[in-house]
């Protein structure tokens, strides 16, 4: 690994920094000007409902008005694995905020007055707002036309409000739980919604040139943006060009197509350039927010801490439509199913289908809450064996070898080692007690097991005849630092240049070849893959134009300094300007492309049913420690330290790293201890603003203590994981059992806001309604 | 009535409706978009702005208030080609993200300096109440805010 370093530049400082403090980064939604129309959207104010009539007339003759448009328009559906969901409500409305129309107007002013003189009448119709309501046998079905939807990814079961159904059962659950030498232990959990609040809302500018969408967009993802909003204008693909500039703020809420296929028919439209931008109460009603789920899992345990069998039923709210919690469905035989070794299991999850906003994805998705469902429940375990909780993780966690959910071998002992390295430095002296002031105090440690992401990427590198490089990728800068730092680092490590010396093209689809997004840890991992790739090739013409030059054979050649020299002879070789013009004579300017998907890791066959992901290629582990004080009046929650020790392969960026940890586990924290969304009796989300929903401030936070821990195998360039992902995973974990552990009662549901840590104290709360969700595990399956 | 006022050091005349928002006004009519629009209800302190030196938000000012004042924004701050010294620190320590609250940060933290310039971390953390970052949970903020003077608990 050293010797890797030695070839990197590291710590590298960001290139957008300068700008963004100066206040100088045009963002998305800087564009502007008075050539820009403004588009506001029309959106239903009830949950559910046939719509009667609309009428735009009065709409369309207001000042400033230039075009309205609606279903007619859109017909496509989209979605992950079932193409469900209009951009606009045709006859039916499904969730409170579904866009009705969007009209573009002179000013925004203009816009929003015109939308809201458009004529809706609606028959109300009978509405689903929790999973129970759903899977209630007489339910209302939010799509009564489920069975007629087009699917974009087989093996999913499906039916009335179950949006898709994924399965795994590996061994023979049943005979472990009626072993007559085992404890059996059962818990439920439930937990709310979280919104991303990225500072910049959602937002795009349109424009219709040539023939072309122009889409200049806030997304995560631009060819997910093409991909989409192709189906929905039912234009080709190649109609579409999707441009990113810096984006504010991601977190998993951009990694879908938002706003861009309604600026792009308004664009159309009025052959105008139309900037559409969330208004932040429309951007928190609408969020496509971290799910709520209802989880039931049973384990059984042998005095010594075997774990022989493991049965657990999640259900994941996806709103009203499947979006990514379709996709989503696939994380929890490696989240829940993960971390630890399991002689049987059978796990089965549902997205299910509610008159509720739209989820989405959300930083290490669907892991946060199945790692607290999962860390709480191997506490409890603890408690019934009576065994030391950090003993029984170290005994069971996943090591070289060792197989998970669905059969994968896993490579490397991480997990352990982790453990042992967070233990020693922090010993754990008790786990409770009351603090001299009165106060409860807990501390509990928890692991955590992700995933990168893989998929496909492409990169094409040209080295420039000054001895500079192009990167061209689809890759977005989010606020990471993934495309200023490890990217140009990469590439320079690769070509024997300085990363200042790597000019990194913004996203633009017309440029760079297909791309799955920036999230899943991905970005570092897969787009830095595939410029490795690139690079490759630039540096076998290079070589063999130098190798000419100098007279000598190529594998004798080193790239360093921005020179090519003959190994173990410094000064003996030419710079790479020359070898680059003279390149230009012989062969051509130097370019070369590369491309990198899922390696493809296995699973054993016939264990996984209705999966996107059979077997996860880079785990990524984590392991948090967290020491709390709880208010025994009014349930408030300090943190009083939070260490961790994150599985990062090799850090290229460790001060990066650093404010990753930092930030993610701040954004843990919030998700833990105060952001609730409540959804009122109409459907709509009670936060709309920053006045309601809590987003952790400064004196709410505390220093996180860290170790990287790195070495682990991987499979991503110079031996990189993603770090920006992972931060946030056990955070709720490690918070619920130390409150647990504070406060002698099980903690069941998040947040963990103070009135409900307060009723926890009181003994006025009881275990979370779970009667959907059969004990018995078959029961659940469609 | 025009509103008259003086932006970034130069005269400068506003003939809309004074009931706009300051915060409006700078991005859609004098296009200086460093000024950022977030919650646009005072919380998070990213549209903050100098009122005669003074940190406010500009999201609940309206326009025709500003008469005569002296309005400085994150463009008006120090020289173009170079970074204050609250700047530079942000950019030293790596705490930059996506970048959206900083504008705010940069003024708050500034400003704070003038009056504090030896402060606790506590103090910081206080004077950055009105100031929300949804990306970098503070800390690394405030490490580069200590690493500015010499104070007891001193840089990192």
């Amino acid at each position: 690994m050293s010797s890797v370093k030695d070839s990197v530049v590291m710590n590298l400082p960001r290139r957008d920094a300068r700008d963004k403090l100066q206040g100088r980064t045009k963002y998305t939604v800087d564009v502007g000007g008075v050539e820009v129309l403004h588009a506001a959207l029309l959106r239903a104010e009830v949950a559910s409902a046939r719509i009667k009539r609309v009428d735009i007339s009065a709409a369309l003759a207001m000042p400033g008005v230039q075009a309205i448009v609606s279903a007619s328009d859109a017909p496509g559906l989209h979605g992950m694995g079932v193409a469900d969901h209009p951009i606009f409500a045709a006859n039916t409305v499904r969730y409170h905020g579904e866009p009705i129309a969007a009209i573009a107007a002179d000013t925004l002013a203009q816009a929003r007055a015109a939308a809201a003189a458009i004529v809706v009448e609606y028959d109300r119709l009978p509405a689903v707002l929790t999973m129970a309501d759903a899977l209630a046998s007489d339910a209302p079905l939010v799509h009564p036309e489920w069975r007629d939807y087009e699917i974009l990814f087989d093996g999913g079961v499906r039916g009335g409000n179950v949006a898709w159904q994924a399965t795994v059962v590996r061994g023979d659950t049943d005979a472990a739980f009626a072993r007559d030498d085992v404890t059996i232990v059962e818990g439920v959990y439930q937990v709310g919604r979280q919104n991303h609040v990225p500072f910049e809302p959602r937002a795009v500018t349109a424009t219709y040139e040539d023939g072309r969408y122009h889409i200049h967009t806030s997304t995560q993802a631009p060819w997910t943006v093409k991909h989409v909003t192709a189906r929905v204008l039912g234009v080709p693909e190649s109609a579409v060009h999707v441009t990113v500039p810096a984006v504010g703020g991601g977190f998993g809420l951009k990694f879908d197509c938002s706003l861009e296929p309604y600026a792009a028919i308004l664009a159309r439209k009025t052959g105008r350039t139309v900037s559409q931008v969330n208004s932040r109460k429309e951007e928190m009603m609408t969020c496509l927010c971290r799910e709520n789920a209802d989880i039931r899992i049973r384990s059984a345990v042998t005095q010594d801490g075997e774990i022989v069998g493991r049965e657990a039923t999640v259900l994941m709210d996806c709103g009203a439509y499947g979006g990514e919690q379709v996709f989503l469905t696939t994380m929890t035989a490696h989240t829940l199913g993960g971390n630890y070794k399991l002689g049987s299991v059978r796990l089965c999850t549902k997205a299910v289908y509610t008159n509720t906003p739209p989820n989405g994805a959300f930083r290490a998705c669907n892991g946060v809450y199945n790692t607290f469902a999962l860390e709480r429940h191997t506490d409890e375990i603890c408690a019934a064996i009576d065994m030391d909780p950090i003993a029984f993780r170290h005994r069971n966690v996943v090591g070289d070898g060792d197989i998970g959910a669905t059969g994968q071998v896993f490579q490397g002992n991480v997990l352990a080692p982790m453990l042992d390295q967070l233990t020693a430095k922090y010993p754990v002296k008790r786990r409770s007690g009351t603090l001299p002031d009165g106060r409860l105090y807990g501390r509990a440690t928890t692991v955590g097991t992700w995933f990168i992401f893989v998929g496909p990427s492409a990169a094409t590198v040209n080295l420039n005849a000054d001895g500079s490089a192009t990167l061209v990728t689809a890759g977005v800068e989010i606020g990471s630092g993934t495309m200023m730092q490890s990217l140009p680092q990469i590439v320079a490590a690769n070509l024997g240049i300085h990363p200042d010396k790597v000019i990194v093209k913004t996203a633009d689809t017309d440029a760079a070849g297909r791309d799955l997004g920036v999230g899943g840890g991905r970005t570092t991992v897969s787009i830095g893959a595939a410029s490795e790739a690139a690079c490759a090739q630039v540096r076998e013409k290079l070589l063999g134009v130098a190798a000419e030059l100098l007279q000598t054979s190529a594998d004798k050649l080193v790239l360093s300094g921005g020179r090519v020299e003959i190994r173990g002879r410094p000064g003996s070789g030419t710079t790479i300007e020359k070898i680059v013009q003279q390149a230009e004579v012989s062969i051509g300017p130097l370019s070369g492309s590369g491309a990198f998907t899922a390696p493809g890791e296995r699973s054993m066959p016939g264990c996984a049913a209705g999966h996107f992901i059979d077997a996860i290629d880079i785990p990524v582990f984590a392991v948090h420690d967290c020491e709390v004080a709880v208010d025994p009046v009014t349930g408030h929650v300090e943190i009083l330290s939070y260490r961790l020790v994150q599985d990062v392969g090799l850090a290229l960026n460790p001060r990066a790293i650093h404010g990753q940890i930092q930030g993610g586990v701040v954004q843990g924290i919030g998700y833990a201890l105060s952001e609730e969304i409540t959804i009122d009796a109409n459907g709509a989300f009670d936060q709309t603003g920053f006045e309601t929903y809590r987003l952790p401030l400064a004196g709410d936070v505390v220093q996180i203590e860290f170790d990287l821990y790195e070495g682990a195998p991987s499979i991503g360039p110079l031996g990189t994981k993603g770090a920006g992902e992972v931060p946030i995973l056990n955070v709720a974990a490690a918070i619920g059992c130390a409150v647990t552990n504070a406060t002698g009662k099980s903690v069941t549901t998040l947040p963990m806001t103070p009135p409900r840590i307060a009723a926890l104290l009181d003994g006025r709360t009881c275990l979370p309604e779970m009667d959907h969700i059969d004990p018995h595990w078959l029961a659940n399956l469609l | 009535m025009p509103v008259t006022f003086t932006l970034n050091g130069q005269q400068r005349q506003f003939s809309g409706d004074p009931r706009a928002s300051l915060l409006d006004a700078l991005r859609r009519d004098f296009r200086l978009t460093g000024t950022k629009d977030v919650c646009g209800e005072g919380f998070c302190g990213a549209c903050l702005v100098y009122i005669d030196g003074v940190p406010k938000v500009s999201c609940l000012l309206p326009i025709g208030a500003l008469e005569g004042s002296k309005v400085t924004t994150i463009e008006g701050v120090g020289a173009r080609e170079t970074l204050t010294p609250v700047q530079q620190a942000f950019e030293d320590f790596d705490v930059v993200q996506c970048g959206m609250c900083f504008p705010g940060m940069v003024l708050t933290v500034t400003h704070f300096l003038q009056t504090n310039p030896r402060p606790s971390r506590d103090d910081v953390k206080s004077a950055l109440v009105g100031n929300i970052c949804r990306c970098t949970g503070y800390e690394r903020i405030i490490d580069a805010v200590m690493s500015l003077h010499n104070s007891a608990e001193g840089p990192e």
